[in-house]
């Protein structure tokens, strides 16, 4: 199918999300501010949840608020990811495949990706991620050459950066915003200082 | 310091990278100060050292409990969890089957080849085991949270549900039980359940009036309930009702939260948006 492009925006929010709940699942959804064509950007991510991940309220919940956001950014949803507690399994549950399928019936390219827990260390040269793309009526390992990680070694340093600058905590997932309704779970914060961080990189002014 | 390490202890947290600091520091300068409090601080300090890879130390706080307690089973079981740390599962087993010979129903050595079995990804076992055990052992309530997140894991909606009504009678001004029950019920789907998570939604609330995930739960299923071709015009209205007035209380919510912060401004609207459009289903 085609190549998926995941942005380092989108990567750093999701391997902190993982790092924060060390001994959860967590998931969150994939998102494009790109039109829809052949080829998948992701752009960014909505960190979700890091409890009970497969209790149906919450979630569906969820996925309405970040649609309604979508339609007032210009973004879609183009996917799905999730980290499992059990760090030797990278495999899709059954509520990742669930949440998959609803994303795919109105995205036909839709992603779902899984992190490696197992490839989570600092100076690991290989992303740890496992992606699906949905083939003949199931969710297949997508080939790793249609995957692009643009400057992955500057995303490697960015999010470095932000563990040892402490902005790691300023993440805020969909769970810890039902905790306290005044953290802002579209991280507006958070995009910014990551978007500081990687224009230098692109020599952006 | 030492005041910290106990409240940590007795409200159970699980800030490991806190404790290692604290405790590691306190053992190393103050250990002659400590008197008898110093056996559940190497307790303490081992279990969260363990937590976060610090074998060194793990290691250093056992030799001293195994010296001070050499036939003790609490220590065994200490030395237990650091062999599942290092995932040494195999002899990890060994050692809790020799605590078990001796006393078959210490609870700590069967939970600990149960939380193996769920690390090693064998849920369906897992959840076996402990059915096995609450069979026999059924007063031990204090297995069920344990139960609970194996059940969770495993999408087994009715043995969660069983496990929070024991919990619910043991617990009864815990809000977040009846929360989370409120969640099973609707995950479980259908009418009944659907109503029956609405009441237990509208219980936790009662116990505690902040609780958001119980007002949008309550929200949800009262409209779902509202919107379903097989109930009566009065369970409708009532229904409707029960759903306008989760609504606009989620509304004040949010108004009051947003108040001043700009960057809340997106989570505002989107909430205001999706309980409009949840409205016009409804109707």
């Amino acid at each position: 199918m085609g190549e998926v492009e995941l942005s380092c925006l989108a990567y750093a929010k999701m391997y902190l999300h993982a790092s924060q709940f060390p001994r959860s699942s967590v998931n969150g959804l994939l998102l494009s501010s790109s039109p829809a064509g052949a080829a998948v950007c992701i752009t960014d991510c909505v960190p979700l949840l890091h409890s009970h991940l497969s209790l149906a309220p919450i979630t569906q919940l969820a996925l309405t608020q970040v649609d309604v956001w979508c339609s007032q950014t210009q973004q879609r949803i183009v996917g799905y990811y999730q980290a499992n507690a059990c760090v030797s399994d990278s495999s899709p549950t059954p509520c990742a495949l669930k949440i998959a399928e609803k994303i795919f019936e109105q995205c036909n390219n839709a992603v779902l990706l899984m992190i490696d827990g197992e490839k989570m260390f600092p100076g690991c040269r290989v992303p740890p991620i496992v992606m699906y793309e949905r083939k003949d009526a199931r969710w297949a390992l997508k080939d790793k050459h249609t995957i692009m990680l643009r400057q992955w070694e500057e995303t490697c340093s960015i999010v470095n950066q932000l563990f040892s600058s402490g902005d790691q905590t300023l993440l805020v997932d969909f769970d810890s915003h039902l905790d306290d309704i005044t953290k802002d779970w579209t991280n507006q914060k958070l995009n910014a200082k990551i978007m500081e961080l990687i224009s230098p990189a692109n020599g952006n002014v | 310091m030492r005041d910290k390490l106990r409240k940590w202890r007795e409200e159970n947290f699980r800030n490991s990278e806190q404790i290692v600091d604290v405790g590691e520091e306190l053992i190393n300068e103050h250990a002659s100060k400590l008197g008898d409090d110093i056996w559940i601080i190497y307790e303490q300090v081992m279990i969260a050292a363990l937590d976060c890879s610090r074998d060194d130390l793990a290691w250093s706080c056992l030799q001293e409990l195994k010296r001070q307690f050499p036939d003790s089973h609490r220590v065994k079981r200490l030395a237990g969890m650091r062999l599942e740390a290092l995932e040494r599962y195999e002899d990890a087993n060994k050692l809790y089957d020799s605590i078990l010979q001796d006393d078959p129903t210490n609870t700590a050595a069967r939970k600990r080849k149960i939380s193996i079995l769920r690390a090693q990804g064998k849920s369906s076992e897992a959840i076996r085991e402990l059915n096995e055990y609450l069979e026999h052992y059924w007063e031990c309530f204090l297995c069920s949270p344990f139960f609970l997140s194996l059940s969770f894991h495993s999408h087994s909606y009715a043995k969660a549900a069983f496990c929070l009504e024991e919990l619910m009678m043991t617990n009864p001004h815990n809000h977040l039980y009846c929360e989370q029950y409120g969640e099973v019920k609707y995950t479980q789907g259908g009418l009944e359940n659907l109503e029956l998570a609405r009441k237990y939604f509208a219980q936790a609330l009662k116990l505690n009036n902040r609780n958001m995930r119980a007002l949008f739960g309550l929200y949800m299923s009262a409209s779902h309930v509202a919107a379903s071709p097989k109930v009566s015009a009065k369970v409708k209205k009532d229904n409707v009702k029960y759903a306008a007035w989760a609504a606009s209380q989620i509304s004040r919510a949010y108004q009051m939260a947003g108040r001043g912060k700009k960057e809340n401004k997106c989570s505002v609207k989107a909430v205001e948006e999706m309980l409009e459009s949840m409205q016009i289903t409804m109707s």
